[in-house]
């Protein structure tokens, strides 16, 4: 590998390891905050939780690994980490998880390699399609919050602290879009800009950002006559500074919460989207293009489940994992809500 | 005084297993097998019923056994396919016409003089005098003309006619006046037709005047842009898409439309004697030649179900509540494996039926990109190396289920200028692609990288994803043939609308596309590459091949025979070295039947076939009944668990509560 | 009160503007004329002439200005015109598709919400136990499930192999409710999840309350706390979260009519989108915003009326 291209790569990789540090440096530094080396507290007592942190760390990690590729030399594809570790030869079609022949077809053929989940029509792994997808779900669920979460979090404020004029005007901006049906502001989006990964998170975060919104107005009004923002006011400091520092951190569970149940529910919605074509395209491996392939599926002869069951599956998965994290969340702060 | 929670969900449960008692996976009303009724399902919402306008084949399932044209296709006649007599009285006069064309060139063109049959009438419809339809004449046939010539009809196949039939031009452009001048529209249609024209000797004759040989006419006249069409239904219910008022005068009309549901066919009581046919092609089943000379039709009536989802269609019909099934990619491979002997499907004795429908499907090569388009050594070279890539037969085997056969050329089977022994050079898949490599390196691309820039060669597949899983199938399936020579491929997907505008306007580079024939002539599928016809036109390839050009025209008025096929070998050899296309597959749509249907035959031209089927209504009734019994097992044993499940649980809470009531306060969990 | 009511109901004029702005420029920034009259006219190829003729026939070759004018005209006045792919009346249709989407959708939610309402009861009755904690447990999972693996499961095992109900289709009256099994039991496994978590934390949000700790203390046994006290007094979250969900029940059911072949509005726009057919496209987003809107403003009202402190705000 020549320098060039050694620079080259270390370039591209930049963003996920960038994106993973700074992640473990907001984690590392907030232990130190009292409030939250609590909420960690409570957190760990509860099996569940550690469960559910455990499952998506899992879950990261491999977004992680298919987020580091390089290139061999300058005409190979760069290939990520998952890319290297797993994928497998194509296959003719179709065949059953550890099967040892090709199914579905007029006569079958023996396959090249093993494959712990069967392949699909065209014969690809499907163990190597499901971690593919995480990527995916992460992508959309991060990025379309990455749009939807500054928008919602500074009108909320903005509308809650300030009041007046500008709180009529959030309002009815946010029940103008609120009021136009989610699917077809998608559809309008996805067409205009293209069908692709970045104009299916836009339009998705530009949709979801309303939610979120009204809970930040909502909760920003109950602080804004609180005892310690009259203080910090009385002591001078400009309206921005206390949003930032004193009342957004107060905000913060909640809008963690909200955005832990945002991520899941994107990452369901996409699989809506596939299904009426506005989907992140056939470029990308989605779990939501593997179970809209799947409908024909399962009414074969012999039936072909796998598909369907491993990109369920593994979506299952992570927006469990991602709800009951969430549920730990809430009770680890109001405990009067708990199960056990 | 147990707990009262378990008590009220079996209670619940009992409610709910007597509400199922009386329930049943029934689709259809209470007495919906009283007259021979044929349920079929229609794939995706009409758009169009006016026979002018009507272009697409689902619709025209339910129109042309109401609009009957001159001639219908023999029902029981296919490969070659040969045209009856459905409203013509008997074969067309066709004389040769010599004359000055407009610009004073002087052209050899050819008169036609069609009759039709003196005993038919239109079906019954308020908007004749009366409510009784009238008899049909031949100024009906040359209102369809008319229509066609009329800019504001949409009419698909203007440009086929315009170059053609004398006057067309000048005929159309008085039409132009905006849609509320009701009025003047009517007016417009008084004025007689210079290329059309009845016979003023005989009401029931016309003639059309062409400045070309024309031999396709007669096919024309098979389609029904040609129905004979009630001027008085046109002007009572406007001049668009009449998708709620059909008015014709075949075997059947419409009863009802109900948008999202269905549509409903009834028997036209005013239609004329039509009987099946008395004889077919050689070696067909004799069982089909029972209803030899009857008269038909032997439906009452025929329902159409408008059923999106194609897996709810074979799920349906699988139940037996569809007569027969048209079996489309997206259920192909169900519906194969389902129909083989051994299987549940079979074993009830539902056939599936071939009918070879002259088509072709192709991957095509926009020739104005300047990366593989071109027709410099190297560029062709490049593209017939890609074309040994693609392997047919495999496509063929997993993209369709084996319904088709590998295409060597774009003209199809039971075509004449079909040649079943030319094996295309460039369609030879061999997987070591030797052949394929070896060509890409003498383009300049040895390996799929550029020795110019040192840069991979990208190819990008132009994909529309509106028919759901088997779009993007093909797209992975392609995608990994082509790859396989070291050229990445990329693809952009778009709805259909989009990618018809981007190819209209060449921004295309490598695409999917097919053509079903309008009509079984050579001519419909060698204009594909005539260079004139390049975007927006249908040659989408944009192909422009001047001896090509010339040997089509040619061609195109001749009739079939040795003196054509050999013009048209000699198109191919052109146009197989320039290898513009990839020529894929002729698929096939074959058609699953119930053992209850009578004269199964799948004629695929034919888009009036219900005018031949028949039911057998004891033995439907009784299988559907059969096959459609509940199972409640599972249900039971559900709710026996979740009842057994319950009560321990209710019980020691119960227990539990009653004795924390003498427990201090202090205790109590909240 | 009146005030308030009037304030919010002159309050829906601007966002009903601010709503058919929004999608008329949308649509007109992605379709070009051009592009609508191609996928509509039915020609495998159309002549420009003829994609000019339809344009023109259409009125989109007319300034923007004009055309938006035009567009809030009919849509106040609910001319919505006709279709520009089939060209039936609109109108029509949505009055022929609103009973079947009204049915199913009240189904549906009736349906999922009495579930999810009555296993909260049992959960919230039964807390602590390993049934209330199974009952939560299998929420999350049937929440975490998308929508489109439901219903191709349902339809699979549901219809095809145990045969409860017809896969598809659609008849009215009581008669036609057979075809109501399938979508009904789709919607219950998919959404009463939701509901149960909601209505258990309602429920025992209120038995945390003060007076139902007094009401045991003085020995009232616990299923009459439940039933009489805490229920009634949950209700009101549940009544407004209730009705606060009604505006998008009407466009909620996309993916269960297309599947189960149910002619409603979902389907209706959904095959609208397929073909781009703007008319059609443009008012369904206009009744949508109507009904949504509306709802709001019903949710509003009940909210008023049912809790009095915020009558006084």
């Amino acid at each position: 590998m020549t320098a060039g291209l050694l620079l080259h790569n270390a370039w591209a990789n930049a963003p996920p390891v960038s994106i993973a540090g700074v992640l473990v440096w907001i984690v590392m530094r907030s232990r130190r905050e009292p409030l939250w080396a609590e909420a960690y507290r409570r957190l760990g007592r509860s099996k569940r939780a550690l469960g559910a942190i455990f499952v998506l760390s899992l879950c990261g990690g491999i977004v992680f690994l298919d987020s580091l590729s390089w290139q061999g030399s300058r005409v190979e594809e760069p290939k990520t980490v998952v890319d290297r570790l797993f994928d497998r030869p194509f296959e003719r079609t179709y065949s059953e998880p550890m099967g040892s022949a090709t199914v579905g077809e007029v006569t079958p053929h023996r396959l090249l390699g093993k494959h712990v989940f069967g392949t699909d029509s065209v014969g690809k792994d499907v163990f190597y399609k499901v971690l593919k997808g995480f990527r995916t779900a992460f992508a959309i669920g991060g990025l379309a919050c990455l749009v939807a979460v500054p928008i919602a979090v500074t009108l909320g404020l903005s509308a809650g602290y300030f009041g007046g004029v500008i709180d009529d005007v959030v309002q009815y901006t946010y029940t103008v879009f609120g009021s136009i049906p989610d699917i077809l502001l998608i559809v309008a989006l996805v067409l205009m800009l293209g069908q692709g990964l970045s104009s299916i998170c836009l339009a998705m975060g530009l949709t979801s950002w309303v939610g979120l919104c009204r809970l930040v107005r909502g909760e920003t009004l109950k602080h804004r006559d609180r005892e310690y923002v009259r203080s910090a006011r009385a002591l001078g400091a400009s309206h921005g500074r206390i949003l930032v520092v004193h009342i957004l951190p107060n905000l913060l569970p909640v809008i963690i919460i909200s955005v832990t149940l945002l991520f899941s529910g994107l990452a369901l919605y996409e699989t809506i989207l596939a299904y009426l074509g506005v989907g992140v395209g056939s470029n990308f491996g989605s779990w939501g293009n593997m179970i809209d392939s799947a409908r024909d599926e399962l009414t074969r002869d012999p039936s072909v489940w796998w598909n369907l069951a491993f990109s369920s599956g593994a979506l299952l998965v992570m927006v469990l994992s991602l709800n009951v994290l969430a549920d730990a969340l809430r009770d680890a702060i109001d405990p009067r809500l708990r199960t056990e | 005084m147990q707990a009262t929670a378990p008590a009220v969900r079996a209670e619940w449960t009992i409610g709910v297993a007597l509400m199922l008692a009386g329930c049943s996976n029934i689709p259809n009303p209470v007495d919906w097998n009283r007259e021979p009724t044929y349920f079929f399902a229609f794939g995706s919402e009409p758009q169009s019923f006016d026979p002018s306008v009507s272009y697409n084949s689902g619709d025209a399932a339910v129109m042309d056994p109401v609009y009957p044209s001159y001639f219908r296709y023999n029902f029981l006649k296919q490969n070659p396919w040969e045209l009856d007599l459905d409203v013509g009285l008997a074969a067309p006069l066709r004389e040769p016409l010599d004359g000055i064309g407009p610009r004073g060139v002087a052209f050899h063109g050819e008169t036609w003089t069609f009759e039709i049959r003196h005993d038919l009438r239109f079906q019954d419809d308020p908007c004749f005098a009366g409510g009784k339809g009238r008899p049909v004449i031949a100024d009906d046939v040359v209102y369809a003309f008319k229509r066609m010539a009329d800019p504001k009809v949409e009419f698909p196949l203007a440009s086929n006619l315009a170059d053609k039939v004398l006057g067309w031009d000048e005929y159309s452009r008085g039409f132009v006046t905006s849609r509320a001048d009701a009025a003047r529209n009517a007016a417009n249609y008084d004025r007689p037709m210079p290329g059309v024209r009845v016979d003023p000797a005989n009401r029931h004759r016309f003639t059309v005047s062409l400045n070309q040989p024309y031999p396709q006419l007669r096919y024309l006249m098979a389609m029904h842009f040609t129905t004979p069409i009630a001027r008085e239904a046109v002007e009572a219910y406007g001049n668009q898409s009449s998708l709620y008022h059909m008015v014709g005068c075949g075997l059947f009309r419409l009863a009802e439309y109900t948008p999202h549901d269905r549509i409903v066919l009834v028997h036209n009581e005013n239609s004329a004697g039509a009987t099946y046919p008395t004889s077919g092609a050689p070696g067909i089943d004799q069982a089909l030649l029972r209803d030899a000379g009857k008269p038909l039709p032997f439906l009452k009536r025929v329902e159409f179900r408008i059923i999106t989802e194609p897996i709810t269609s074979y799920n349906l019909f699988d139940q037996g509540f569809f007569d027969s099934l048209s079996v489309g990619q997206a259920n192909a491979p169900v519906l194969l494996h389902a129909s083989k002997p051994g299987t549940s499907m079979s074993r009830r004795g539902i056939e599936m039926l071939k009918g070879a429908y002259p088509t072709i499907e192709y991957l095509a090569f926009n020739m104005q990109d300047p990366t593989f388009g071109g027709y410099t050594l190297d560029k062709r070279k490049l593209r017939q190396a890609i074309s040994l890539s693609v392997d047919s037969e495999s496509y063929v085997e997993l993209m369709n289920q084996g319904l088709g056969v590998k295409a060597d050329f774009l003209i199809p089977r039971g075509l004449g200028g079909y040649d079943p022994s030319y094996k295309n050079p460039y369609r030879q898949y061999d997987p070591d692609l030797t052949r394929a490599r070896t060509l890409l390196a003498e383009a300049g691309y040895p390996g799929g990288v550029d020795t110019a820039t040192g840069e991979r060669l990208t190819l990008y597949y132009d994909n529309y994803v509106d028919n759901g899983p088997s779009d993007r199938q093909r797209e992975e399936f392609i995608r990994k043939q082509v790859q396989a020579l070291g050229i990445t491929v990329v693809s952009r997907d778009t709805t259909y609308a989009e990618f018809v505008d981007r190819t209209n306007h060449k921004k295309v580079q490598f695409f999917n596309y097919g053509w079903v024939a309008d009509y079984p002539d050579a001519e419909n599928f060698a204009f594909l590459l005539y260079g004139p016809n390049e975007s927006p036109g249908p040659n989408n390839a944009n192909y422009h091949n001047p001896e090509y050009d010339r040997l089509f025209e040619q061609m195109r008025g001749m009739d079939d025979g040795p003196a054509r096929n050999e013009i048209i070998r000699r198109m191919r050899d052109f146009a197989v070295e320039d290898c513009p296309w990839i020529y894929l597959s002729e698929n096939e749509g074959p058609t699953m039947y119930q053992p209850w249907v009578r004269n199964r035959y799948s004629n695929p031209i034919l888009s009036n076939l219900l005018d031949y089927r028949g039911i057998d209504v004891e033995r439907r009734e009784r299988l559907q009944t059969e096959w459609n019994r509940p199972i409640w097992t599972p249900l039971a044993i559900f709710a026996l668990i979740a009842f057994a499940g319950v009560v321990p649980a209710a019980q020691t809470v119960h227990r539990h509560r009653n004795r924390r009531v003498r427990k201090r306060i202090s205790e109590e969990p909240s | 009160m009146i005030r308030y009511l009037a304030r919010r109901v002159l309050y829906t004029i601007p966002t009903l503007i601010g709503v058919s702005l929004l999608t008329f420029l949308l649509f007109f920034m992605i379709f070009s004329p051009e592009t609508l009259a191609r996928r509509n006219l039915s020609a495998k190829n159309p002549t420009p002439a003829q994609i000019d003729r339809w344009v023109h026939e259409h009125g989109y070759d007319r300034p923007k200005a004009v055309l938006f004018k035009q567009h809030m005209q009919s849509m106040l006045t609910f001319d919505f015109g006709e279709s520009d792919k089939t060209k039936d009346r609109i109108m029509d249709r949505i009055k022929a598709g609103a009973f079947p989407s009204l049915e199913l959708g009240a189904l549906t939610f009736g349906f999922t919400l009495l579930v999810g309402l009555a296993l909260a009861i049992v959960a919230a009755y039964l807390r602590g136990s390993y049934v209330d904690a199974a009952t939560m447990g299998i929420a999350v999972i049937l929440m975490s499930i998308p929508i489109v693996v439901y219903v191709i499961g349902v339809q699979y095992f549901f219809g095809k192999m145990l045969r409860y109900g017809p896969l598809a289709g659609y008849a009215p009256g009581p008669d036609g409710l057979r075809f109501m099994i399938l979508p009904v039991l789709v919607a219950i496994v998919s959404g009463s999840g939701y509901y149960v978590r909601l209505y258990r934390t309602f429920l025992l949000d209120e038995t945390s309350q003060d007076y139902v700790r007094t009401a045991r203390a003085k020995g009232v046994s616990e299923r009459a706390v439940l039933f009489k006290h805490v229920l009634k007094n949950a209700m009101i979250p549940v009544v407004t979260t209730t009705v606060a969900a009604i505006p998008s029940l009407v466009l909620g059911n996309l993916v269960l009519e297309s599947f189960f072949g149910i002619p409603g509005l979902g389907n209706y726009l959904v095959g609208a989108i397929g073909t781009q057919d703007f008319a059609v496209v443009r008012a369904m987003v206009y009744l949508g915003t109507l009904l949504y809107v509306a709802g709001l403003l019903v949710t509003d009202i009940l909210y008023a009326v049912l809790d009095p402190r915020v009558r006084l705000t």
